[in-house]
């Protein structure tokens, strides 16, 4: 007897095998979706649970910066630098590191110039962080899928625009365009502080999602094009299905897999490029953020490295776990992988 | 003269001898080697009438080289018109290496003194005897381009800084205007000639309207020097001015570097203080402090001919070791100041009551600057040293940082959470740092406090009228330093209605009148007068807090030689600045 080339589970009751219909001596195969065979891959995993374990330890930091700042009484004011810092010699903190031991008052030390407090930065800066990544990735994610679905499948002029356009934002140099956007943002908030915050926040974001759908667009377009020509969907226009519902309930759930994937690799990536933009200052300048702490701490390697490490590990933990659980999600969404 | 960056750096023109080191005797050399305490300025400079070029050699000094510049949080001049420069590094620089007005500074190196020398004039001026005319000889040198500068060219250049559209906030606005003879509501060559000022071959003479003993001292301005008769309009002119001096402009880019190379035409024997040692010179602005002090630190190849305008006072101890005799601490008459809008907040006890609220040693430090080395509290207007000033105390003793005494004026003044406005630069991490020390000291004393993030010069925003960004901003900062060791250099320009650099837009007749008045008095009177005038201001009117009297630290490569601070600009002595071959 051939072994089916896909997992029996995958198959379910579609399988070719017989299927076992004498429900009193066997626990019936239940109907599987590909989502929860995918889960189950995903639980088995060790790194996969590893590396989401952290990013809910991110997760859970960043919503409750706040409340977890107030139980170790920190604050993201500045704190006193002409009684905490020993200014005359190298400005390095009096107590707590890099020359003392742990300070129980402010337990990743306090930073050289401001005194400001490492934790309560490194708190906020990763609320920021997560914050900003997720929000980008859902803009993102939302246009590139809208834009795929729509050139893939109605194609013609529709799809050449698109595909255009997408080609277009391409060829967009990220850099550039932020480093030019930033300052005009600047100019146009500057008579509302209060508001400038937020704004920062939410023009960060749209740079971010409007230099970042196009790999989506393009992967959903693909996917598109293969499936627009399989039977189900023929069947569906033949049928007379309005063309909306045979985009959201006949491809976008085929297209789960392929999505996921590509979000949970834009996480880290947004992340990343957060943290980038705030280093060369045209990011998140109020308020905290880690880019903007290692571009501070980055001069006092020598003599306060903690300073550089906190915010660096942060990021390079929470980037590292992110891409590593992207990786286990798309090998487990992928039925051609075996492992 | 003015400033540079909106709160931290200024400019200017001290009198200082340095070298007031804490015990080293008052020795020799400009600048102390030991940053351990504040200098203070001290008084005079000697004048040497009969000065002639080549100016003396360096020991040392080689020729040939590129000197690298590099000039930390600060954008740099945003155009080198002669008639605009009146900011202590875009001065420092051209007056050094490009142009030469009638008057200038050298460095005595025995004693490290600065004293006034000819420079396109043959003297230092000859006044007739009550000081309202003086009559200066033009050399004969030539313009880069090979044309010989005549005294009509200089009449033309000072007419030129009459014309107060254009130069709005140049110095000329000031003391020319103020003090020539060239009838009322004149500004500048195109209402014709100005009959105050004459020119007889190579003679000008300058009529004043009255006694202008200061004259050889503003001479030394590139506003009293020659501009080319044609093809100088502004801002043309300002982006390639011609040069005198022993360098010329190769490449200016505006908030970015200034190259300078050799200029052939400068005739060394003409010039009793400049040198022409190294072959090229590279100004690059808005350099990252904290970098340029790494890089000084490192003694690569590439920063052993670099100097840095600005050392960060958090590497003091280790640059002191690395650089050596290259670090320089130098003194100038440059004091702070934060202005409240003297329109908006009408009760003086809410001014006292920011002075109060002003967190003086925590807002230095977070701004990378030493409180009691390069910074110290300020009481009066006028920085110590300079003659006829009178130490007194606005509110009775010194300001230090009371939040509740801040709070009980605020009080008394029923203004309880007054909400002060101001702008910060909010992509330079220390001014941000600074800034936000500020804020939290004024909270605690009472206020509630808007800071409005603004990237750009400062000085310009709370100059325009139109802004609304400045519409909405109630208090202001100055950072000043004296043109020339007269106190009418530092009250004028900061408290008379309408100036420039007036920031807190103070107007009272009393003060006005009494300005004016002072100028008619005796000369040996002025000093005093001068002195009272600055109490009467500190305790009737508080417009102004001094918040600082200031230091600056400068450092240069292995590979420099020559490197000194120059007194009378607050800066770094340019002229005798060579590479060691």
């Amino acid at each position: 007897m051939s072994t089916p080339t896909m997992g029996s589970e995958t198959l379910g009751q579609l399988s070719d095998e017989d299927v076992p219909d004498d429900n009193a001596t066997r626990t019936p195969v239940s109907g599987k979706s590909p989502i929860k065979i995918a889960l189950g891959r995903l639980r088995r995993d060790k790194v996969a649970m590893v590396c989401f374990g952290i990013v809910v330890f991110f997760v859970l930091v960043a919503i409750f910066a706040s409340q977890i700042a107030s139980l170790f009484n920190v604050t993201t004011q500045p704190g006193n630098p002409s009684q905490q810092l020993d200014y005359l010699n190298d400005g390095m903190p009096l107590k707590g590191p890099p020359y003392n031991g742990f300070d129980s008052e402010h337990p990743f030390g306090i930073a050289p110039k401001t005194a400001k407090d490492n934790l309560a930065s490194w708190l906020f800066g990763a609320r920021t962080s997560v914050l900003i990544a997720t929000s980008a990735t859902v803009v993102a994610s939302l246009v590139g899928i809208v834009l795929g679905l729509i050139s893939g499948f109605v194609g013609g002029i529709v799809d050449k625009i698109i595909s255009f356009v997408t080609d277009l934002f391409l060829t967009l140099p990220f850099l550039l365009m932020a480093l030019i956007i930033a300052p005009i943002l600047n100019e146009r908030f500057a008579l509302n502080p209060d508001r400038y915050q937020t704004m920062q926040v939410i023009s960060l974001i749209g740079i971010l999602a409007f230099f970042g759908w196009m790999a989506v667009a393009r992967l959903v377009r693909g996917e598109v094009l293969s499936l627009r020509e399989r039977e189900f969907i023929l069947s569906a226009r033949v049928i007379g299905m309005p063309t909306t519902r045979i985009m959201i309930k006949e491809l976008l759930p085929n297209l789960v897999a392929p999505i996921v994937v590509a979000i949970s690799l834009m996480l880290p990536a947004f992340i990343a490029a957060e943290a980038g933009l705030a280093f060369l200052g045209v990011g998140i300048t109020q308020g905290e953020s880690w880019g903007q702490t290692i571009l501070q701490a980055s001069a006092y390697f020598e003599l306060y490295p903690l300073y550089l490490w906190e915010p660096l590990i942060g990021i390079v933990v929470l980037v590292l776990a992110l891409n590593l659980l992207g990786d286990a999600i798309r090998d487990a969404v992928d039925p051609k992988t075996r492992r | 003269m003015k400033r540079t960056k909106s709160l931290a750096v200024v400019a200017g023109f001290a009198m200082v001898t340095l070298a007031a080191c804490g015990g080293d005797g008052g020795g020799g050399t400009a600048g102390s080697n030991n940053p351990s305490e504040f200098i203070n300025p001290e008084s005079d400079f000697g004048k040497i009438a009969d000065a002639e070029g080549p100016a003396p050699e360096v020991e040392g000094a080689t020729t040939g080289g590129t000197v690298t510049v590099l000039v930390p949080g600060d954008p740099g001049p945003e155009d080198l018109d002669p008639a605009n420069g009146w900011s202590v590094l875009g001065n420092s620089i051209q007056q050094a290496l490009t142009h030469r007005s009638l008057v200038q500074f050298r460095r005595d190196q025995e004693t490290g003194a600065m004293e006034l020398v000819p420079d396109l004039a043959t003297d230092l001026g000859r006044p007739n005897e009550d000081f309202t005319e003086w009559t200066f000889t033009i050399k004969d040198v030539n313009w880069e381009n090979g044309n010989p500068i005549t005294a009509e060219e200089v009449k033309y250049g000072v007419e030129r800084t009459f014309d107060s559209e254009t130069f709005t906030s140049g110095p000329g606005q000031v003391y020319s205007v103020s003090n020539f003879d060239c009838g009322e509501g004149y500004t500048g060559p195109q209402d014709g000639d100005c009959p105050g000022i004459t020119v007889d071959g190579q003679d000008i003479t300058f009529k004043m309207q009255g006694a202008f003993p200061d004259m050889d001292f503003w001479s030394t301005f590139m506003a009293i020097g020659p501009i080319p008769l044609e093809n100088s309009e502004f801002p043309a002119y300002g982006r390639m001015p011609l040069s005198s001096g022993p360098y010329k402009i190769k490449e200016f880019r505006v908030n970015e570097s200034l190259t300078l190379e050799k200029n052939p035409e400068w005739d060394a024997a003409s010039d009793p203080a400049r040198h022409q040692y190294a072959d090229e010179w590279v100004f690059k602005f808005d350099q990252d402090q904290e970098k340029a002090d790494q890089l000084l630190m490192s003694n690569s190849t590439a920063s052993q001919s670099t100097v840095s305008t600005g050392l960060g006072a958090t590497n003091v101890s280790k640059l002191r070791d690395a650089l050596g005799d290259n670090f320089i601490q130098q003194t100038g008459q440059c004091v702070s100041y934060r202005t409240p809008d003297y329109t908006k907040i009408t009760d003086i006890n809410v001014r006292k009551a920011i002075a109060w609220g002003y967190d003086f040693e925590n807002i230095t430090l977070a701004g990378g600057n030493i409180p009691g080395v390069t910074r110290i509290p300020a009481s009066t207007i006028m920085p110590p040293g300079m003659s006829g000033r009178k130490e007194y105390f606005p509110d009775g003793e010194q300001f230090t940082y009371d939040a509740d005494k801040a709070k009980a004026l605020l009080k008394e003044a029923g203004a309880e959470g007054f909400k002060l406005s101001f702008v910060y630069d909010d992509s330079d991490a220390e001014a941000k740092a600074a800034a936000e020390q500020e804020k939290k000291g004024y909270e605690n004393a009472g206020f509630t406090v808007e800071m409005i993030p603004y990237q750009e010069d400062a000085y310009a925003l709370w100059d325009d009228a139109n802004s609304p960004i400045n519409a909405k901003l109630n208090l202001r900062g100055v950072n000043w330093c004296s043109d020339w060791p007269s106190a009418s250099t530092m009250l004028p320009p900061l408290v008379q209605t309408g100036q420039p650099y007036n920031t807190s837009y103070f107007s009272e007749t009393e003060v006005d009148d009494r300005i004016k008045e002072i100028a008619t008095l005796p000369l040996e009177d002025q000093a005093a007068a001068w002195g009272d005038l600055d109490e009467l201001i500190g305790t009737k009117y508080l417009p102004m807090i001094p918040t600082a009297y200031r230091n600056d630290l400068f450092g240069a490569g292995s590979k420099i030689g020559g490197f000194t601070g120059d007194a009378a600009m607050s800066a770094i002595y340019y002229k005798d600045l060579f590479v060691l071959q």
